[in-house]
């Protein structure tokens, strides 16, 4: 088998389920993770992002359901094409920087000598090379994990898998982070992780899963989880009352002396004329897209918003 | 199967480098041979020390010729077997009331004294608590005055007491002798693996408890089939223990050979395995190698269960007594023709590797030894794969997870 797969799909899972101890991690999930891509799964601790990446990966076997990865239904058989960076870090703290990426390599089928070559390389082009004979336990936690991140692409895979990638680190590793996320995509390599932070969904990814109490709640483009809210429109006016005020939409608020209200379906234009009209005295007049982050509030509710704000503020205050 | 096996070369060849170049690894070598050393000088004196404080002292009132008949008794009997085998005499010259002599001698805290002889060669008298006889005391006294007695005899009769040793005629080997040396080579060879493997028992138990705090596993399981991750840190082991072996050996050797040149201190002993000593050394080293892997898939797969140290630590004492009745169940094995012990000794595969090496030592045959490596073998491979199986269920998954204890607790509910 080749390292093309035939519908264009590097991942498809279908109707993944898992339970621990009779209760339910994972209830049912359906996936489709397009060749080339960068694909979020966005979601608070707790939603099932790690287990549906295990069950992906044959880390650990689904209840129920099924996938395929890069082409192959048992996921070992692709281990020589993935990279996975598990949630939790792990090193042999006593190996040189050099020796754990290539042994992680080796472990994927690369030769140990091409690997301790690569590593060189990609600890000097990171400006890591003084650390190449270090042993990982001199490393600080950021490094680390950049070192491990360094053997999870020694071998040049075709799907990269990262759990939690931004975890514990500082914004300068996660800006390192994200531009080698886009380096790797420009290559052509696919990549799938999970997050709690909508920033880096929103930036990074170009298909996402938003996934809270085990099921899958949205799957599809940034942009179409987006369009799932009306634009939202900012209004100022001189006047306080008016004729004018029978045109704005139900629901409007009025919030610090600006209207708040959602784009009305016919467009601004019938809008903007009746407020003109009524004499409004238009101050300001702003249409805003919605955010991922309003789209995930309308997708998976104030609580999964709530707790994913939650595992983002324990993150930052981890890498603090 | 070629990629758990390359799989497991790696992972092998890691654990096997970072065992084996840790400085904890020459503590480990060096150890045991100072545990050792220590352990038989103390014992040597100790044991020393202990024998002769409980040898019984007789003392022995009597008249001169009496006396020198039972010394001369008791030192061909010394010669035939051993010091240690007789009481002590100590010689008193009689006083006028001997009974009340011996009352007084009996009483005496410095004399340490179990009993005293009195009388004579033809009526001997022997006074003491009876609680002596339970250590068989009158009778070996009794042993002296006879020799005594048939010494005096012969010489009455114009013979030489001391001419009775049977004259020489030296062979190669007795079949008695060199069955019951055969037997006493299994039983060592079998003990040698056991207290090798028990030794590395806690290491295996706790290997798998390193590779969850390192958090690595992740990384392993995502990469590699597990069958390959435990098949590996078991070779790793094995080979870690092997140089351990053979550094253990090379010092002995060199010690031995040291001690030599010294003194012709120690003998070898002239002892033939029926299966050859070629043979008999490489199936000692394959049955370790089976045996080791054998039991430590098991602990391993016990071990990677456990969720600390702590946990390893309460699991030691069983795992060391299932190694006890494994050695117990495999002693049977040696000694004739196998009864139904011995063959569930041959057949159970943790007690296999040690009752053949018993059985190499005292039959030639070859065939059985394929067969049980063949068993061995395939009892190895199904270990593995049911621990890798029941870390993969209970172990791999999201979310802090119960200790070993709790999680059978679970299973059980």
């Amino acid at each position: 088998m080749g390292d093309r797969v035939e519908n264009g799909l590097a991942i498809e899972a279908r109707g993944l389920f898992k339970a621990f101890d009779g209760k339910p991690a994972v209830r049912g999930i359906d996936l489709k993770v397009p060749e080339g891509s960068i694909y979020g799964i966005l979601g608070p601790n707790g939603a099932g992002k790690t287990t549906t990446l295990r069950m992906l990966l044959g880390i650990i076997d689904p209840d129920a359901g099924s996938s395929v990865l890069l082409g192959r239904e048992r996921p070992l058989d692709a281990a020589g094409i993935v990279g996975y960076l598990p949630e939790e870090r792990g090193l042999y703290p006593a190996m040189h920087c050099r020796d754990a990426i290539a042994f992680m390599g080796a472990l994927r089928g690369l030769p140990l000598e091409v690997g301790r070559k690569r590593a060189e390389q990609l600890l000097s082009e990171n400006g890591l090379g003084d650390y190449v004979a270090k042993p990982i336990k001199s490393l600080s936690k950021g490094m680390a994990q950049t070192v491990q991140l360094f053997g999870t692409i020694v071998h040049r895979p075709k799907l990269i898998v990262l759990d939690e990638p931004f975890s514990g680190l500082d914004a300068m590793n996660q800006g390192r982070l994200e531009h080698l996320i886009r380096d790797e995509a420009a290559q052509g390599v696919t990549i799938i992780f999970s997050t709690h932070v909508i920033a880096h969904a929103e930036r990074l990814c170009e298909r996402i899963a938003i996934i809270a109490g085990g099921r899958v709640r949205f799957e599809g483009e940034v942009a179409e989880a987006r369009d799932r809210l009306r634009p939202q429109v900012r209004l100022g006016t001189r006047a306080e009352s008016g004729p004018w005020r029978a045109a704005l939409p139900t629901g409007a608020e009025l919030r610090g002396g600006v209207w708040h209200f959602e784009l009305p379906a016919e467009g601004i234009e019938p809008l903007l004329k009746a407020l003109i009209d009524g004499g409004a005295g238009i101050e300001e007049l702003s249409i805003e897209r919605p955010g991922l982050h309003d789209a995930f509030v309308a997708i998976a509710g104030e609580e999964a918003a709530r707790e994913l704000e939650e595992s983002a503020a324990a993150d930052q205050e981890i890498a603090r | 199967m070629n990629d758990v096996l390359r799989a497991a070369f790696v992972i092998a060849r890691r654990d096997f480098v970072a065992t084996v170049w840790a400085r904890t690894y020459i503590l480990f070598l060096l150890a045991p041979l100072v545990v050792f050393g220590f352990s038989v000088a103390v014992g040597m004196s100790a044991g020393s020390k202990d024998r002769e404080a409980s040898r019984p002292v007789v003392a022995v009132v009597a008249d001169s010729a009496t006396v020198q008949a039972l010394q001369g008794a008791r030192a061909r009997l010394v010669a035939g077997t051993s010091e240690s085998a007789f009481p002590i005499l100590s010689i008193v010259a009689p006083a006028e009331n001997v009974e009340a002599q011996a009352q007084r001698l009996l009483a005496d805290d410095e004399a340490r004294l179990s009993a005293v002889l009195s009388g004579t060669i033809a009526a001997p008298v022997l006074t003491g608590p009876r609680a002596v006889e339970s250590g068989g005391l009158g009778d070996r006294i009794g042993l002296i005055v006879g020799e005594a007695r048939r010494s005096i005899a012969l010489a009455d009769a114009g013979l030489d007491a001391e001419g009775a040793a049977p004259r020489r005629v030296f062979t190669q080997a007795a079949a008695g002798d060199l069955r019951t040396t055969r037997m006493a080579l299994g039983k060592g060879a079998q003990f040698l693996i056991f207290f090798i493997t028990m030794l590395l028992a806690t290491l295996l138990l706790s290997n798998m408890v390193e590779e969850k705090s390192n958090k690595v596993i992740e990384v392993l399981a995502a990469a590699v089939p597990l069958d390959a991750v435990f098949l590996g840190k078991l070779v790793a082991m094995l080979g870690a223990s092997l140089v351990g072996l053979a550094a253990w050996a090379g010092m002995l050797g060199l010690g031995y050979v040291f001690v030599q040149t010294l003194q012709d201190w120690m003998a070898v002993p002239q002892v033939v395995p029926a299966i050859g000593w070629p043979a008999f050394i490489l199936l000692l080293f394959v049955y370790y190698a089976t045996n080791y892997m054998i039991l430590g898939a098991l602990f391993l797969g016990i071990g990677g269960q456990a969720s600390n140290i702590r946990e390893i630590q309460s699991l030691s004492m069983p795992v060391t007594f299932l190694q006890l009745f494994v050695l117990f169940l495999a002693m049977n094995a040696g000694g004739g023709d196998p009864d139904t012990l011995a063959w569930i000794a041959f057949i159970l595969p943790f007690s296999s590797p040690l009752a053949m090496i018993a059985f190499a030592a005292e039959s030639p045959a070859l065939w059985p030894h394929l067969l049980a490596l063949a068993w061995q073998g395939l009892w190895v491979l199904l270990i593995i794969r049911a621990s890798a199986s029941l870390f993969r269920k209970t172990v791999l998954k999201s979310g802090p997870r119960p200790g070993f204890m709790a999680g059978l607790k679970a299973r059980k509910g």
